[in-house]
């Protein structure tokens, strides 16, 4: 027995024991029906093949291990960067308890949403009254200041129509007449979390912006010079927010943020649990219809919304989730240009510290060839700043990118010496990036919590950046955006780097002869 | 904390609590979460709460769907077989890899528990039905990973919607591959809850593999002394130490349902001597039916903390002769010096300590007995999708008073929590944050926060050595500012 | 710029639904209104006199060959036909598979995003038989069609569609705004169909746009997959059509929300004017042998 209540051992070394491997060795050989070693051995070397690549490549109808989710968790996303903002998901409930569940895990912070709970009647008879009482249990319990509904995909397969069901709800009293229901139609068979982002922050918008469904006249907009600000779904929301606003207050910038979700997901332990804080201010999101201009940090999470926000007049600029100098540097005179701000000599001054830093420790990034799969911003940003540290990135995926996002990063790639071996796979999944790495192998992986699956699989060592991010803690606290990002991101390359080096010379008389002290 | 409470004074405040929290919602909906909150009545031997009833909109219920309950509980840890999520992304995604059902293979070759295979459903396949992209991704499947020993097709909700025939696409690659290859008409929005989706993934088993048996021969001979694990998710590991203490009285574990299971181990099942069963909720259906067909008796055991442990112990070896019942004792006096040493050291830092729970499955009676055996008290405890017979199980395990809620709103629940002011919280991943930042230790009584195993006598050592840094940990202490 | 008027066609299949509307939609082409048709029906026949054309290509089974919805564009769905008519066809699945409903939603977001309904005086949605899921109710939603025009006849089964119609506009009229225009009797030479036609419409609160008699013309010139006002243009039932879409286009802004009666109401309904036989209430359930006994 290698169980001791004074060294109390968990399933990291219990099992390891003798009397566990031999019961399950004899539990396998018994009762498994196992598969002969040999043949193991063969299926488990094909699958890292040439061959298996081409197979796996000709597939049409599977997925398998996909870096996406779907749209609702993105809609759960931009509600949530709303001040006293309840999501209401519209639909089966356990979809709910998925994303509370998967923001949660990321995040470690509880995450509120609700679901009008509608089960096989409501598929039948549609979810009307499900939404009547919903709204009005949701009002009652959680007294919200706004309520921003989305849907599952049963509701939008039955049809269930949004809009016609908040003003009937409104009508049986759920929720004040004047109360704030935005709404979006979310299926979870179109597009991604980022399409869903897209599509809640629209509905916000244009519910402040249009006369707050038939409640107040529509906005007419007298523009006051302000900048908008989207961050769009990031996993670093908690971080990059905070350091965007710290930068805006550098540059003297008036700024609003829509949809800030860096209170909410960063409360204090304290003895009171915050289900609302912070957030965007919702006189603020109506007023943000006066701003110049709005920039949103990643345009895949806010085409159709930065669409209607140029269509109201103000000048929209979309950045691809910039990180490292350049990146910032086009941000930053962007918001110079449009509010006529200077940049200051302070922030000039951490731009010169990343530089700084990179022109330390380029040299064991330089000429590395790296993997890189996320979110289709996401990897256009990171792209960009592995080209700046003179790595090669060589395979890009990004399972909800298309044939746009291909363009993009194509022509990145183009714009370096550094990305010229590189290929690019849109609408790809983990499974076609095994194969990948064990036909053209790389140096290192960047990508979220699931890449350490092929970590394990492939041996390249897995730099976490993207979302979500289960087994590690509190990156998201920090950003990755701005010269302080770039920063960020940079230590965490290096750490992994080097950590791979001291793990790959440290065998005693062979080759520790290079596990240098100072590197 | 306040000793020598009466009972009446404890219903009493129960009482009082559950007003309160029924007062904050309409009228009609205060009507029916009313039926939901009690206090526990000895005299009468009931919780006194309805149960496996839909779950009001709107209010942030605790539950899942039954598809959780079918690929994300029973079916998901059948390792050698393949499980399509079938529908859009998001289902397979959120569930992926997240409930911690230990396993040893090679994933990606002859394994798959830990990868999410889902048919990605698009617009186009809504409208024009998904039946031959299904047939395709079978014929994919079949290519990539030849090692695999069958299939289930876990439905998503807009597969019952549109009308697909899963069956029809089974019946037909099954015959071309010869292989298991089981339609699971789980659609989330069937049911109250996770547990309508044990239910028809248990009929699944049945119809698409125990029925479809016919006489293969059997892998290995039979002893009179083989019993099957049924229930048992193998949580952290939890089924392993579950199996080494049966297999040390002298059984023969023939059947792992389904933690670290394999299609075999389901197939073998029938030749159980006795079926043990551990998840009550997600698998008596399936050890019922295997009483009526195969004339396998089955009992219900209890892991957790070693009062239960050695009771159950006894109780399986009951069904068998002298030898098993000897070895149920040699089992439970090896393991006395281990026992002995975690209570003596943790029992002093958590004795008194009040718990509250809610859970799923079969936690929220079952691990009362290890609370107790650390000296510790549960003075609240409720069902996620629990059902009637679940509540009356649980009157032999909780004191009068206890107060009880089924299918918690997390509004209430924080009311309760607030009030009762209990040293820990043990419940999910959605609760233990908000707990936490009230100043509230909690553990994760789903995952075992990612410890475990928490079966067993090895478990048990770890179970409380969780407890103990749970409740004894020095951050409770800077909650609050010190000017 | 005159704002954009939104119709639809409702009604149960066979009826004549297609036909009218094509008709109806090419008399106002004729008087120069710039006109889309959008069929929501999965056999995909809403603009076949229109376009001269067995079926065009819809938009759902395009965007399934292309991959998905987004990588569709408009021109590759919307064609062309008589007098300038712009026509797209939603399409959808074979019958028994699939999400027909989701189809029409799918369609018409795409119609809208891609800006299909620019530079238009009309749109008229041309819809399945009856109100059979939330998909197919997808036009009667708040700023999709203003009035719905039910195309009926004295049939039982037509009367029957046409109160369900109702039924599914009331649901949405207070929300939305959307209204019955009227009903439009397609003849069938059924036993007073002119008086009950009035009274049904009478009963759903609303009025008999037009009575269109019936006449082989209109099969001939189906033969030649044409409209009437565009085979034999001075023909009389190229009047009445001309007509009905004059009233049509006259009857802006009059729709009534309407009171769709119960099954009950509706067979008296049906019974007062002989359509069905006055039932033996002792009778119901009765076998044959039980009758006679």
């Amino acid at each position: 027995m290698s169980q001791n209540a004074e060294k109390v051992i968990d399933h990291f070394e219990l099992f390891r024991g003798p009397e566990y491997t031999e019961m399950l060795e004899n539990k396998k050989c018994m009762f498994e029906n196992p598969v002969l070693p040999e043949e193991l051995t063969r299926v488990t070397e094909w699958t890292k093949s040439q061959e298996y690549r081409e197979k796996n490549f000709a597939r049409e109808a599977l997925t398998i291990n996909p870096a996406k989710a779907c749209q609702p968790l993105g809609a759960v996303f931009a509600a949530l960067g709303f001040e006293g903002t309840l999501p209401f998901v519209h639909g089966s409930q356990g979809c709910v308890a998925y994303y509370r569940s998967h923001f949660s895990r990321h995040f470690k912070e509880p995450t509120s949403a609700v679901s009008s709970s509608m089960t096989e009647d409501a598929a039948v008879f549609g979810g009307l009254n499900n939404l009547i009482d919903g709204m009005a249990n949701a009002f009652s319990l959680y007294k919200p200041k706004m309520i921003a509904v989305s849907t599952t995909c049963m509701a939008e397969v039955i049809g269930d129509d949004l809009n016609a069901y908040i003003k009937n709800a409104k009508e049986k009293g759920s929720v004040p007449q004047d109360f704030d229901v935005p709404f979006a139609h979310t299926p979870a068979f179109v597009g991604s979390h980022v399409t869903g982002y897209d599509n809640a922050l629209k509905g916000i918008i244009e519910h402040f912006w249009n006369g707050k469904a038939g409640t107040a006249p529509r906005l007419e907009r007298e523009p006051n010079g302000k900048l908008n600000f989207i961050g769009g779904f990031d996993g670093y929301t908690v971080g990059n927010m905070r350091e965007i606003k710290r930068l805006f207050d550098l540059m003297g910038v008036e700024y609003t943020i829509l949809g800030d979700n860096s209170d909410v997901w960063d409360t204090p332990s304290d003895g009171e649990f915050r289900m609302y804080d912070g957030g965007t201010r919702l006189e603020d999101a109506a007023n943000a219809v006066h701003a110049q201009a709005t920039i949103s940090m990643q345009e895949f999470c806010t085409e159709k919304t930065l669409d209607l926000i140029e269509a109201r007049g103000q000048e929209v600029i979309a950045f691809n989730h910039p990180i490292g100098v350049e990146g910032t540097d086009r941000f930053l005179m962007e918001v110079s240009r449009l509010t006529g701000k200077a940049i200051p000599a302070s922030i000039a001054k951490e731009r010169g510290r990343l530089v700084d830093a990179i022109a330390d420790s380029n040299a064991h990034i330089h000429g590395k060839k790296f993997a890189l799969y996320g979110d289709p911003d996401l990897t256009l940003g990171l792209a960009g700043f592995l080209l700046e540290l003179g790595a090669e990135p060589t395979h890009i995926l990004s399972t909800n990118g298309g044939k746009e996002w291909t363009q993009k990063v194509e022509a990145l790639l183009a714009s370096s010496p550094f990305g010229k071996n590189c290929h690019v796979y849109a609408g790809k999944d983990l499974w076609h990036m095994r194969s990948l790495l064990f036909t053209e192998p790389v140096d290192f992986l960047i990508g979220n919590t699931y890449g350490k699956f092929l970590e394990r699989d492939t041996k390249t060592p897995l730099i976490r950046i993207g979302f979500p991010i289960f087994d590690r803690h509190h990156h998201h606290r920090y950003p990755v955006w701005g010269y302080q990002g770039g920063l960020n991101v940079l230590v965490t390359i290096l750490d992994k780097i080097f950590d791979h080096m001291d793990a790959t010379t440290n065998d005693v008389s062979k080759n520790d002869y290079s596990f240098d002290i100072i590197r | 904390m306040s000793e020598n409470v009466t009972v009446e004074e404890i219903r009493e405040r129960n009482e009082q609590l559950i007003g309160e929290v029924l007062e904050a919602y309409p009228e009609k909906f205060a009507k029916r979460r009313a039926k939901h909150l009690a206090s526990f009545d000895e005299a009468k031997g009931e919780c006194g709460v309805k149960s496996n009833i839909k779950s009001i909109p709107g209010v942030m219920t605790i539950r899942g769907c039954a598809y959780a309950g079918s690929k994300g509980v029973v079916w998901g840890p059948i390792k050698d077989m393949v499980h399509i999520s079938h529908g859009p992304v998001g289902c397979g995604q959120y569930s992926w890899a997240a409930r911690r059902n230990y396993y040893i293979g090679t994933t990606g070759v002859d394994s798959f528990v830990t990868m999410q295979f889902t048919s990605d459903f698009q617009e186009k396949d809504i409208v024009f039905g998904g039946d031959k992209k299904l047939s395709k991704i079978i014929d994919e499947i079949e290519e990539l990973f030849p090692l695999n020993k069958g299939i289930s097709i876990q439905s998503e909700c807009p597969i019952g919607l549109i009308g697909d025939d899963i069956e029809a696409v089974s019946k037909a690659k099954g015959k071309e591959y010869g292989k298991t290859i089981v339609p699971v008409r789980c659609e989330g929005f069937r049911g109250v809850s996770q547990s309508l989706g044990h239910h028809i993934a248990n009929d699944s088993i049945r119809d698409w593999v125990l029925d479809k048996l016919g006489d293969k021969p059997a892998r290995f001979e039979s002893t009179p002394y083989d019993v099957a694990i049924i229930g048992d998710y193998n949580i952290g590991g939890d089924a392993w130490s579950s199996r080494i203490l049966l297999e040390e009285m002298g059984l023969r574990v023939i059947a792992q349902w389904s933690g670290d299971g394999t299609i075999a181990e389901l197939e073998a099942t029938p030749k159980a001597k006795l079926n043990i069963l551990h998840c009550y909720r997600s698998m008596s259906y399936i050890s019922r039916h295997m009483e009526e067909k195969f004339g396998i008796p089955w009992v219900e055991y209890n892991f957790f903390g070693p009062t239960k442990t050695a009771e159950s112990l006894r109780e399986i070896a009951g069904h068998f002769d002298d030898t098993i019942k000897e070895g149920a004792e040699r089992v439970i006096a090896k393991y006395q010096a281990l026992t002995d040493a975690t209570i003596a050291k943790y029992r002093p830092r958590l004795a008194g300590k009040k718990v509250m729970l809610f859970v799923g499955g079969l936690r929220p009676r079952h691990v009362i007995g290890a609370y107790e055996d650390l000296g510790m008290e549960v003075v609240g405890t409720g069902y996620e999708f629990g059902h009637n017979d679940d509540y009356q199980r649980t009157t032999h395990s909780i004191k009068d008073g206890t107060l009880i809620y089924d299918d918690v709103t997390s509004f209430e629940f924080e009311k309760f929590v607030e009030k009762i002011q209990p040293d820990l919280v043990g419940s999910g991943i959605k609760e233990k944050y908000i707990f936490q930042k009230m100043g509230v230790p909690f553990r994760q009584m789903h995952s075992w926060d990612y410890s475990g195993p928490y079966h067993g006598y090895d478990g048990f050592a770890i179970f409380a050595r969780d407890m103990d840094m749970a409740i004894n940990a020095p951050v409770w202490r800077m909650t609050k500012t010190p000017w | 710029m005159a704002a954009l008027r939104q119709i639809a066609f409702y009604g149960k299949g066979g009826i004549g639904k297609s036909t009218t509307s094509q008709n109806t939609l090419a008399a106002l082409a004729e008087m120069g209104h710039k006109i889309l048709i959008v069929g929501c029906d999965p056999k995909a026949d809403s603009t076949r006199l229109i376009l001269h054309a067995k079926a065009q290509d819809t938009i759902l089974s395009m965007a399934a060959e292309l991959g998905s919805v987004e990588d569709l564009e408009l021109d590759q769905v919307m064609k062309t036909g008589y007098k300038g008519i712009r026509c797209v066809e939603s399409g959808g699945p074979e019958p028994g598979v699939g999400c027909a409903g989701r189809g029409v939603i799918t369609s018409i977001n795409f119609l809208e995003e891609n800006g299909a309904y620019e530079n238009l005086d009309y749109v008229s949605y041309d819809v399945l038989g009856d109100v059979v899921c939330g998909g197919f109710a997808m036009p009667i939603r708040e700023n999709k069609a203003q009035e719905i025009y039910i195309v009926m006849s004295g049939e039982m089964m037509a009367m029957y569609a046409a109160n369900n119609i109702s039924k599914g506009i009331l649901k949405y009229a207070n929300s939305g705004g959307v209204r019955l225009g009227g009903l439009i009797c397609n003849e069938r030479q059924t036993d007073k169909e002119l008086e009950l036609a009035e009274n049904m419409a009478k009963k759903l609160g609303s009025k008999l746009i037009y009575f269109v008699p019936r006449a082989n013309i209109v099969q001939h010139a189906e033969l030649r997959r044409m409209t009437v006002i565009e085979y034999a243009p001075d023909s009389e039932q190229a009047m009445h059509y001309r007509t009905l879409a004059e009233k049509i286009h006259n009857n802006v802004g009059q729709g009534v929300i309407p009171t769709p009666i119960s099954m009950d109401e509706l067979e008296e309904m049906l019974m007062e004017h002989g359509i069905i036989p006055n039932v033996d209430e002792s009778l119901v359930g009765k076998k044959a042998v039980e009758a006679v006994a």
